[in-house]
C-alpha cells in the first residue's frame, strides 16, 4: 500500500510501529524512499481495516497500492519532462559558451585546431539533446509518417534531424558537400524553448487534475460487507462487487450506488447534487457513492460500483472538459494543417531554388523555412490560454466543464439566477420568536434548541445556531433540562420528555416540529416555521409554548458579488420557480430590480429567449439541475453549490464551494482569456506571414529562425500563463476576497 | 592558450557530471513540492 503525507525517514519508523503494535500483523516494512508499505498480516486476526485505521491514528494516510498508480504515473510523467527540459536548457547553455568564440572572433584568431575541438565538444554534449530531449518530436514525427498525417512535430523533427546532421557533418567533414558551418547553437537552443513550452502546458494541465483528485479523494477507503455467514467484515471498496450487501455506518461515506435494503436515514448529497438539505431515504430509495449518511446506520446492494458511478461519471466529465478543444483551436488547428503542407512545400521549394548556386546554404534555407515557421504558437494559442484559465479557476472551486463556454462568457452581458437557492445561504436564520405567557422568548429558544441538538434536520440547525449566537457557547452547555425517552419522527419532529434539572417539577413531554407535529394550528408566514408545545399524557391537548419563524440568510458575499457584476456592466436578474412572496423578499433584500416568481421552466426559458432575442448575452446561475433546457439555451451557465448531477447537468461552470462573487471573477477572466486568445492568435499569424517569406528568400539564418520560432511559442505560452497566475480583482472587494483566499496570506496568520 | 585543449575536454565531462546531478535530484523528488521547505516552519511536527 502506499503512505501519504511521509517526509522522512523517522517517519517511517513511527508507521512501523504503529502497524506492528496492531495484533495479528505478521511483519510490515515500511519505505521512506518510496512511500511504500509492506504489510503482512493474518486475515482472520487483523482485518486490513484494523491496520489502516492504526496507520490514520498515527497521522498519515494509507491508500490500497492500485490506488496510486494513477498519480504515481502522471508524477512520473512529470519527472521526465522536467528530466528532458533540464537537460536541454543545461546543455544549450554549454552549446552556447562553446559557440561563442565563433561569434566574435576575427577571421585568423581562432586556429583550426581550436575550432574543431569546440566543435566536436559541441557536438558531444548535443548528442544528450537530440538522442534524449527530442526524443517526443521523433517518436511523433515516427509515427506522423506511419499513419499518413501530418502534424507540428514532423516539420519541427525534420529541421532537427537536417540541422544536427549537417552540422555532424560539418563537424568531422568539413570539407564535404554541406561545408563547415555547424548549427549546434540553434539547435540546442530551439529544442530547449519548445520543451519549455511543453513542460509548461503540463504543468498547466497537471494542476487541473490535482482539483480533480481531490473531489476524487472523497470514496472511503474500507466498508463493511456481508459475508456469505450474514456477518459484516470490513473490506477494502477496491474489492466490493455487484450485488454485494454492504453496511454504511452514520458519519461514513456511501462507496456505491444502489438501494438501501434496511433501515433508512438521512443523506447529505451535497456534492453530487448541491442540494444542501439532507435527504431522506426509507428502504428501497436509491443512495450514490459520494454521498454521506447522516443518521443510522443501513444496508444496500450495490448496483453500481466504481466507474459505473455517477460519482465517477463526475470526475470523468470534468477530465473530459480538460481535454476538449474549443472552438477557436478547432478553427487553428484546421488552418494549422494546409499551412504545414504549404511549410513543406515551401522548404523543399526553397532547397531546390538554391541547390545550383550552394547546396549547403540551400539545406540551411530549406531548415530556416521549417524552423521559423511556428505553427505551434498558433495551435498553442488558444488551448493554453484556456487550460490557464481553467487552471485558475479550477484553483479557486470553479470547475469548467467545457472550454469552449469561455469564450461566450466572456461576452455576457446579462446573469439570470434561475433559483433562489443559489442567493441565499444553506442554513436558515431565526426571525421571529412568539411565545406563551409560561417562557421568556430566550427561555423558550434554549430549551428548544437542547432538543434540536439531537437532529440533523436543518430547522434543528438553525435553532441550534441561533441559540448560540443568542447566548455563548458555554451557557449553552450548562444544561438546565434533562432530556429523555427522545423519538423523532422524519421530516416532521421531535418527541420527548424533558424535566428542569434545577428546581423540582415533573417530567413533561414536549413537541418540536411543524405546526402539525406539535397539534397546534398552522398559522400563515412567508418563512418556515418551528412549533414547540406541551402534550399532556392522557389526550390529544397540547399547549403551545413558542412559535419560531424562520427565514432564509443571504450569502454574506452577495452584495460584493454583485456590485462587481454591475461594475463590470451586467445586468442581473432573478427568475425564480419559488413562490413570488419569498422571490420578492430575497430580490428585495439582495436590491435586485429585475424579478420574477412563480415561473416555471417553460416561463424561464420564454424569458431567457425574449432577453436573448433583445441581443443580451445571457448566462443563467442556478443549480444545475432542474432546468435543463434553460441552461442549454443560455449562452453560458453556472452550477453553484456543487450541483452535479453529473452528465446530465448542463451547466458550462460548477461552482463547488458555491461563492457568488467567483462568478464574477469567471466573466472577467473569461474577458480577459478571450482577449490573451486574440493577442496569440494576432501574434502567430503576424509572425508567420512576416518570416516564412524572409526565409524562403534566404534573409533568415537558422539561428534567427530557431530564435524567432522559440520566442513566439514561448511568447503564446507565457502571454496564456499571465492567466493563471490570480483571478481578475473585484476593485474594492477582490482586496478584502484576496486576503481570505490566498493561502499564503493564510499562513503566516496561523503561525 | 594550450591549456583550453585540456579545459574544453574537461568542461564537457564536467557538464555530464552536472547532468548526472540533475538526473539524480529530478528522480529524487527534489522539484516536486517545491513550497515545503518554506512551509515547513509551519508545520509542527
Amino acid at each position: 500500500m502506499v503512505i501519504e503525507g511521509m517526509h522522512c525517514a523517522a517517519c517511517a519508523l513511527t508507521i512501523e510501529d504503529a502497524l506492528r503494535s496492531v495484533p495479528g500483523v505478521v511483519q510490515a516494512d515500511v519505505s521512506a524512499a518510496s512511500q511504500r508499505a509492506r504489510v503482512v498480516w493474518n486475515a482472520a486476526a487483523a482485518p486490513p481495516s484494523l491496520w489502516f485505521a492504526a496507520v490514520r491514528r498515527a497521522g498519515y494516510r494509507a491508500l490500497p497500492a492500485a490506488d496510486a498508480q494513477a498519480r504515481q504515473q502522471r508524477v512520473q510523467e512529470k519527472r521526465r519532462a522536467l528530466w528532458r527540459w533540464l537537460v536541454a536548457g543545461f546543455c544549450m547553455m554549454q552549446v552556447m559558451m562553446y559557440a561563442w568564440p565563433a561569434y566574435i572572433a576575427h577571421p585568423g584568431d581562432l586556429s583550426a585546431e581550436m575550432e574543431g575541438l569546440l566543435r566536436w565538444a559541441s557536438w558531444v554534449i548535443c548528442l544528450p539533446v537530440v538522442l534524449f530531449a527530442c526524443g517526443p518530436f521523433f517518436a511523433s514525427a515516427l509515427s506522423d509518417i506511419r499513419h499518413r498525417r501530418i502534424s507540428m512535430d514532423l516539420p519541427v523533427a525534420l529541421g532537427m534531424a537536417i540541422t544536427f546532421i549537417v552540422s555532424s557533418l560539418g563537424t568531422f567533414d568539413p570539407d564535404g558537400l554541406f561545408g563547415r558551418e555547424v548549427y549546434f547553437d540553434s539547435l540546442t537552443m530551439f529544442v530547449f524553448f519548445l520543451l519549455t513550452g511543453r513542460w509548461l502546458e503540463l504543468r498547466l494541465r497537471d494542476r487541473t487534475a490535482g482539483a480533480l483528485e481531490a473531489l476524487m479523494n472523497r470514496l472511503p477507503d474500507s466498508v463493511e460487507r456481508r459475508g456469505d455467514d450474514g456477518r459484516f467484515v470490513r473490506v477494502g471498496v477496491r474489492r466490493i462487487a455487484l450485488g454485494d450487501v454492504l453496511r454504511v455506518l452514520p458519519g461514513e461515506v456511501f462507496p456505491a450506488d444502489g438501494p438501501l435494503l434496511a433501515g433508512s436515514t438521512r443523506v447529505d448529497e451535497a456534492l453530487l447534487t448541491g442540494e444542501s438539505a439532507p435527504r431522506w431515504r426509507t428502504v428501497g430509495g436509491e443512495v450514490c457513492a459520494g454521498s454521506i449518511n447522516l443518521e443510522s446506520a443501513v444496508e444496500m446492494r450495490v448496483e453500481r460500483v466504481g466507474a459505473d458511478t455517477r460519482f465517477a461519471e463526475i470526475v470523468a466529465l470534468m477530465e473530459s472538459a480538460s481535454l476538449q478543444k474549443p472552438r477557436l483551436a478547432q478553427l487553428a488547428d484546421r488552418v494549422a494543417r494546409p499551412f504545414l503542407v504549404f511549410v513543406l512545400l515551401a522548404a523543399l521549394a526553397a532547397l531546390v531554388w538554391w541547390w545550383p548556386k550552394d547546396p549547403q546554404h540551400a539545406l540551411m534555407v530549406a531548415v530556416a523555412v521549417l524552423i521559423v515557421t511556428c505553427p505551434c504558437a498558433l495551435s498553442l494559442a488558444t488551448p493554453v490560454a484556456m487550460l490557464s484559465a481553467a487552471g485558475a479557476l479550477a484553483r479557486e472551486g470553479v470547475l469548467v466543464r467545457n472550454l469552449q463556454a469561455l469564450e461566450s462568457l466572456a461576452t455576457i452581458d446579462t446573469v439570470v439566477f434561475d433559483k433562489t437557492g443559489t442567493l441565499t445561504h444553506d442554513g436558515m436564520a431565526l426571525r421571529r420568536t412568539e411565545v406563551a405567557a409560561e417562557m421568556s422568548a430566550a427561555e423558550a429558544l434554549e430549551l428548544a434548541a437542547e432538543l434540536a441538538r439531537h437532529s440533523l434536520h436543518p430547522l434543528s440547525r438553525a435553532l441550534v445556531a441561533a441559540a448560540i449566537s443568542g447566548t455563548s457557547q458555554a451557557a449553552l452547555d450548562a444544561r438546565s433540562w434533562e432530556i429523555t425517552d427522545l423519538r423523532e419522527a422524519p421530516g416532521s419532529g421531535l418527541t420527548a420528555r424533558v424535566r428542569k434539572l434545577h428546581g423540582a417539577g415533573p417530567a413533561r413531554t414536549v413537541l418540536l416540529g411543524s405546526a402539525a407535529h406539535a397539534g397546534l394550528p398552522a398559522q400563515d408566514g412567508d418563512g418556515a416555521q418551528v412549533c414547540m408545545a406541551w402534550a399532556d399524557q392522557a389526550g390529544p391537548e397540547r399547549h403551545a409554548i413558542a412559535r419560531f419563524e424562520f427565514e432564509e440568510t443571504l450569502r454574506s458575499e452577495l452584495p460584493a458579488a454583485l456590485r462587481a457584476l454591475e461594475r463590470a456592466g451586467i445586468a442581473v436578474q432573478v427568475l425564480s420557480g419559488d413562490r413570488a412572496a419569498s422571490v420578492a423578499r430575497v430580490a428585495q433584500r439582495a436590491q435586485i430590480a429585475a424579478w420574477r416568481g412563480d415561473c416555471t421552466p417553460a416561463d424561464k426559458l420564454a424569458s431567457l429567449q425574449a432577453l436573448q432575442s433583445r441581443g443580451h448575452r445571457v448566462a443563467m446561475v442556478g443549480d444545475g439541475l432542474n432546468d435543463g433546457p434553460v441552461l442549454a439555451g443560455a449562452h453560458a451557465s453556472f452550477a453553484v453549490g456543487s450541483a452535479v448531477p453529473l452528465a446530465r447537468m448542463r451547466s458550462d461552470f460548477v461552482v463547488l464551494g458555491g461563492q457568488l462573487a467567483l462568478i464574477a471573477q469567471s466573466i472577467l477572466l473569461a474577458r480577459k482569456t478571450l482577449r490573451v486568445v486574440r493577442q496569440n492568435l494576432w501574434w502567430a499569424a503576424l509572425y508567420n506571414a512576416l518570416c516564412v517569406p524572409l526565409a524562403i528568400a534566404g534573409f533568415m539564418p537558422a539561428w534567427l529562425a530557431g530564435l524567432g520560432m522559440a520566442a513566439s511559442s514561448l511568447l503564446v505560452v507565457l502571454n496564456a500563463a499571465r492567466l493563471a497566475r490570480k483571478l481578475p480583482t473585484l476593485g474594492t472587494l477582490a482586496d478584502d476576497a484576496d486576503t481570505r483566499r490566498g493561502p499564503r496570506t493564510h499562513a503566516p496568520a496561523h503561525a | 592558450m594550450d591549456i583550453l585543449y585540456l579545459l574544453i575536454p574537461l568542461s564537457v565531462g564536467l557538464v555530464l557530471l552536472v547532468l548526472l546531478g540533475l538526473w539524480w535530484a529530478v528522480y529524487r523528488g527534489q522539484f516536486e513540492n517545491i513550497e515545503q521547505e518554506a512551509e515547513r516552519i509551519l508545520r509542527d511536527n
